[in-house]
């Protein structure tokens, strides 16, 4: 198992060669749904392993958060991975991503109710018993809202969370895209979660469209998120920080200053140099 | 809520994003038509990754092309999704050259059913393109009037299919 700390970018096929060529890389994330079920792993990505950094698998079609059993071949596939890339975790999100044969094809909410922390504690630890390492969780962005929530988001997670003793995934990007789309201030959640239990951070981009701010993976970090990420760390510094960018590749130039600008904004050492 | 009860009430909220359904009770129909159509957008971005010289074909007017395409059909992947938007812009007319080379090339190495995923052919294939026959031999795509095969023109795109 590989030791995971400070800024990382999530290695793609298309910004590989970037990854790869970032001097002070020692922590990454490859999106486990892309890494081959057989055969060899992409050859980029077992370089970096080689080399010591660390990847993590990000599962993002478990459906942790769907009212069916999680598919026991994901989970074998969530767990091989692990085991092939010597991770030191695995992560996944809280939501829900299919319904019987129909794929939404993003991630989707839960509702915020007793039952449905049941449903995912239940899928998670149905999860954790295959695994070689430890979960983290990750809270979405979501334009929707159902009607019928009981809980407050931050007694949801640390629910979830004290049920199953999964870590935290917390993606600022996320938690800036809710408030703000619900018109509230992201900082008051920061205040009532268990940020000791946070084992990386997410940053990524957005972009307001009609009013409503959308967390697409495809721009660069906004002001306000890194403003985000500062006052996470002030309260407490989680060990690793990790950019998510997944299209609309920009030159080298553009990722290097998100990537400086996340770890100024966090603290830590920068990556680039 | 039950457990019933919350899988029903997840098939309804994903009919509404994804296969043109009403908005289930309670929900906001606004956030519910820009969440739909959030995701229609990343779709097209997907597609555009997998079947990229079907999306040079549009030029700037894919995302608006594909999405209204999609809208109302359940996702079934890039692969799938670009195959089935492909053979409907051929059949009318709509796909460049490139495109055009490039869906008969995958239609001669792939049997695709349009209902699961395609696997490869086993037996020699053939299929008219409009500059010339597309023939596939024991998995090697001939064009036998000598034009470069699509493949060689595309720079970054996933392996096939």
């Amino acid at each position: 198992m590989t030791p995971y700390g400070g800024v990382g970018i999530g290695w793609r096929r298309e910004i590989a060669g970037f990854v790869a060529g970032l001097p002070g890389l020692r922590f990454t994330e490859v999106v486990a749904e892309s890494v081959p079920a057989q055969g060899p792993i992409p050859g980029g990505l077992a370089a970096l392993r080689d080399r010591g950094v660390a990847i993590v698998p990000h599962g993002v079609r478990l459906s942790l958060g769907g009212a069916e059993p999680v598919d026991p071949a994901r989970v074998r596939h969530l767990a091989q991975c692990a085991r092939t890339l010597s991770a030191p975790l695995v992560s996944e999100h809280i939501a829900f991503v299919r319904s019987g044969a129909t794929e939404a094809g993003h991630l989707l909410p839960v509702p915020r109710s007793r039952d449905a922390v049941a449903a995912i504690v239940d899928n998670v630890r149905r999860t954790q018993a295959e695994l070689p390492v430890p979960i983290a969780l990750e809270p979405i962005a979501t334009l929707v809202e159902w009607p019928d929530d009981e809980l407050s988001e931050a007694d949801f997670i640390t629910e979830i969370l004290a049920g199953t003793d999964a870590m935290l995934l917390l993606d600022v990007a996320n938690v800036y895209a809710n408030a703000r789309n619900r018109g509230e201030d992201p900082t008051d959640l920061l205040d009532r979660l268990p940020l000791e239990r946070i084992a990386y951070v997410h940053v990524a981009g957005g972009a307001e469209h009609d009013g409503l701010y959308h967390d697409t993976h495809t721009d660069a970090v906004p002001e306000a998120v890194l403003d985000l990420l500062a006052q996470l760390c002030r309260r407490h510094r989680p060990p690793a920080f990790l950019l998510e960018r997944d299209g609309a590749y920009p030159p080298a130039e553009q990722l290097r200053a998100d990537l400086d600008a996340i770890a100024d904004a966090a603290g830590v050492a920068r990556v680039t140099a | 809520m039950t457990r019933e009860d919350l899988a029903a009430r997840q098939a309804a909220l994903v009919a509404a994003l994804v296969s043109g359904a009403p908005t289930p009770d309670g929900f906001d129909p606004s956030r519910v038509r820009a969440a739909a159509q959030a995701l229609l957008v990343k779709r097209a971005g997907e597609v555009a990754a997998a079947w990229p010289l079907l999306r040079t074909s549009f030029g700037s007017g894919w995302s608006v092309a594909f999405t209204a395409w999609a809208a109302g059909r359940p996702p079934n992947g890039a692969l799938r999704d670009g195959w089935d938007f492909a053979r409907e812009a051929a059949a009318a007319g709509r796909l460049g050259p490139l495109a055009a080379a490039d869906l008969a090339e995958r239609e001669v190495m792939w049997r695709y059913d349009g209902r699961s995923a395609p696997r490869r052919r086993r037996w020699p294939a053939y299929r008219r393109s409009a500059d010339g026959p597309v023939v596939q031999v024991f998995g090697r795509v001939v064009r036998p009037r000598g034009r470069a095969s699509s493949r060689s023109l595309r720079s970054r795109g996933p392996r096939v299919p």
